[in-house]
């Protein structure tokens, strides 16, 4: 080889590797200390001082293990796969997405960096996508197969039969590190890890979550136990366990007036006459001791009444019906992983509860509680619900200093079924002791918070569920009266048009007549 | 041609000039408006209603003057309405307006006085004035000219490290990794968290006012703050006085803000003071 050619060889694979060195670690590792590492840690094995905080935990990137791939179960994921993940960041997570910090070059230079934490990809190089077919439609029949293949490839084992994370394995899953996991619920499509489409489901069913319990399916496909199309109709059905859309905040519920008495039952049609209001709830981490790791991450409430008496309907998705023995080794494993730990001892067996929050009167201005609890000047008054123990009214003046309220009105019917419970409250709208307990009046909007546990997740007294302050608006019979002004106000404008074509059409009659 | 013939002669005449400059302000203002800020690196949001409403009005003022303005115009605008009122080839149209103006006058009237579902408005400052003074686990800071005391001693890259820990420690739930307020908590909560990234936030603000708000959080806010539906706790019992003063470095330092200081607090004040 002459020395021209040798330097023309040279040149080729320098400009051949230059792409792959452009990807700058160093600058990577600049961006990743400044903005990753208090979580991921700076040696990148997902044990940065904030990642006792947070369940599931922050990825360790040493392993090379990766949940949210398209390549192959056991493979590494490719450049891309990373590049989605830091920029979409994962929902029902604490990795936020990070597209609008970062440039793709940023991105790029991260990647490169986080790939350098293990190994395993220099040793085996760039690993190839899945080849993902187009999805076919799903109709009804096709929901219907996908429903048999749910059945009969058992996802129903940790995913529960309707999907809520209640199968009988889901309190015995750790991921790969022995850090607890919990079964996805399939009914919170918003949540899923690695996005809630269709064809996200389809590829997290043919590549699998690495480092969780969730295999990969594609071998189904291999050996010819089910087709690629079958695979998207139990995608598609996944997906039709979730609504529509992502259920949107509202702050005011509605109390719709029905005409005779308001149910009692949790299943009463009644109830369908009116919408599901949702209201997220997190973790309490304003006093101690805090709590980062809730069961209960929202409710969905429909409130009627009838003129005396208000019915509040309150659902959410819990797997365990607690106290249930066979979520002690699980409630163990959150106390070991979570800080701060419960208080609770780990081995004692915790009801579910839920309390709804209430002023003990009416505000008239603009003050209202402080929405943990109350404060010594404003108190609030609350129904308690618990598993074990059925409702009570009680009154609190800040977290921890709740005390029960004698006699009262309020009744509850709770029923666990299939990850969810439904507690139906009611009570009169007047109140008995109206110094301790509130009035309720239609027409005027009134506060009302939520605060929840999950026995078997280890949570009582502060360490719990909350939401801020919502308001609850019992609707008014529609006085006749509101029909007067929009007639009146039609005839007039009708009177006034009539009026004005009538003068413009007379003064053309003279004008012509005078000519 | 002769369609585009067609539109410039009805242009020329004011009355349907007019209407064509209200629909194109229209335009402009729902579609159009929130295009501009961004091009000067601001966060944009859609025109509310009731703003609309008034560039609206505003805008057809405007017409109205400019067609009234010389006689010859405003006679020729008037023509369409008074050829509509009494032209007989128009009589269906001139029926069919008789008909649904005042349908829709009814249905607008019947929305404003039906029974709505609405919170009450909670309207509230969101930089209430600070105390001159606050007591801090029993001793008094004086707030009023307070600069943070680790700026003038210790390095300000340990002073960083600190208070990272801290904000992941206790604000990152809320507050969130881009410090943008959309931490994987913050869902949870109305008002929503203080997003630092804002530039109408902490660069607002002197790290004494940072300190005050992270001390007192919303059960200390004053009562032009309430009502009192802030999360934000008082950090007080958690927090020492220099973990505050490092996490408020954090916050300036991984934004790249820079803090108020009194000196320009004194001149704008003289302005009209902070909002």
């Amino acid at each position: 080889m002459t020395r021209a050619a040798t330097i023309a060889f040279g040149l080729a694979l320098w400009w051949i590797a230059t792409p792959a060195l452009a990807q700058d670690t160093e600058r990577g590792r600049e961006l990743y200390d400044r903005w990753c590492a208090e979580c991921h840690g700076t040696d990148g094995a997902g044990e940065g001082s904030a990642a006792a905080y947070m369940m599931p935990r922050p990825r360790d990137f040493t392993t090379g293990l990766y949940q949210i791939r398209t390549t192959a179960n056991g493979e590494l994921p490719t450049d891309a796969d990373l590049v989605r993940v830091i920029e979409d960041g994962m929902p029902g997570t604490a990795m936020p997405g990070w597209e609008s910090k970062f440039s793709d070059d940023e991105v790029r230079d991260l990647v490169a960096y986080i790939k350098d934490f293990s190994d395993f990809f220099e040793l085996f190089g760039a690993p190839e996508p899945l080849e993902f077919g187009d999805r076919p439609g799903a109709d009804a029949e096709a929901l219907a197969e996908g429903r048999r293949l749910y059945e009969q490839i058992e996802c129903w084992k940790c995913h529960g039969d309707r999907g809520r994370g209640d199968g009988p394995s889901a309190p015995t899953l750790q991921d790969d590190l022995d850090f607890p996991i919990r079964a996805a619920d399939l009914s919170e499509n918003w949540n899923f890890n690695g996005g809630g489409r269709v064809q996200d489901i389809y590829r997290r069913l043919r590549t699998g979550m690495d480092g969780t319990p969730m295999p990969s399916f594609s071998d189904l496909i291999d050996s010819g136990f089910m087709t690629d199309e079958q695979m998207w109709y139990l995608a598609a059905y996944v997906r039709s366990l979730s609504p529509p859309e992502r259920p949107r905040v509202r702050d005011v519920i509605a109390a719709r007036r029905v005409e005779g008495r308001v149910p009692a039952a949790a299943d009463d049609s009644a109830w369908n006459a009116v919408p599901p209001y949702y209201v997220p709830l997190v973790g309490q981490i304003i006093e101690q001791p805090r709590w980062f790791a809730p069961g209960v991450d929202g409710l969905y409430i429909r409130a009627l009444h009838d003129g005396a008496t208000l019915a509040l309907r309150v659902t959410w998705h819990d797997p365990s019906q607690s106290p249930d023995p066979d979520w002690l080794e699980w409630q163990g494993w959150v106390a070991e992983t979570v800080q701060p730990a419960p208080e609770a001892e780990p081995t004692a067996l915790l009801p579910d509860r839920l309390v709804v929050q209430f002023p003990t009167a009416i505000p008239t201005g603009r003050e209202r509680p402080y929405f943990l609890m109350g404060d010594s000047r404003r108190p609030v008054y609350l129904w308690e619900w618990s598993s074990d123990a059925g409702a009570h009214e009680a009154w609190a003046s800040g977290l921890g200093t709740r005390a029960p309220l004698d006699g009262g009105d309020l009744s509850a019917a709770a029923e666990w079924e299939a990850g969810a419970w439904t507690v139906v409250f009611q009570r009169p709208l007047a109140a008995a002791d109206t110094a301790t307990t509130l009035s309720f009046r239609s027409g005027v909007a009134i506060p009302i918070a939520f605060f929840a546990w999950d026995g078997s997740n280890g949570e009582s007294g502060a360490q719990m569920a909350v939401s801020s302050w919502y308001s609850i608006y019992l609707e008014e019979p529609t006085p006749k009266t509101v029909y007067v002004s929009p007639v009146l106000a039609m005839l007039v404008t009708a009177g006034l048009g009539v009026l004005v074509v009538w003068r413009a059409q007379r003064r053309e009659v003279e004008g012509s007549s005078q000519q | 041609m002769t369609h585009v013939n067609r539109l410039r002669d009805y242009l020329r005449h004011p009355f349907w000039l007019a209407i064509a400059l209200l629909v194109a302000a229209y335009i402009v203002f729902e579609f159009g408006v929130a295009y501009l800020p961004p091009l000067f690196g601001v966060r944009s949001a859609p025109i509310p209603d009731s703003v609309l409403l008034q560039y609206l009005i505003t805008a057809a003022v405007g017409i109205l003057i400019y067609v009234s303005d010389n006689e010859e115009r405003w006679k020729r605008f008037k023509e369409p309405v008074g050829t509509l009122l009494v032209d007989p080839g128009l009589r269906w149209l001139r029926t069919a307006l008789l008909v649904l103006v005042p349908l829709a006058v009814g249905w607008l009237t019947y929305s404003q006085v039906r029974p709505g579902v609405a919170a009450p408005v909670q309207l509230r400052s969101i930089h209430p004035a600070p105390p001159t003074s606050i007591s801090f686990r029993g001793r008094t800071i004086r707030l009023t000219g307070l600069e943070n005391p680790l700026r003038a001693d210790g390095s300000i890259e340990e002073d960083y490290e600190v208070g990272k820990r801290v904000y992941y420690g206790n604000c990152l739930p809320c507050h969130g990794d881009l410090l943008d307020g959309n931490g994987h908590y913050a869902h949870g909560f109305n008002p929503p968290p203080l997003a630092f990234t804002d530039n109408g936030t902490i660069p607002q603000l002197t790290e004494s006012f940072v300190f005050w708000r992270i001390a007192k959080g919303g059960p200390g806010l004053p009562t032009e703050g309430t009502p009192w539906n802030s999360a934000m706790p008082a950090w007080e019992p958690i927090l020492t006085e220099d973990e505050i003063w490092a996490v408020t470095i954090f916050l300036y330092e991984q934004t790249g803000w820079t803090p108020r200081t009194w000196e320009h607090e004194g001149e704008a004040g003289a302005e009209g003071g902070h909002d």
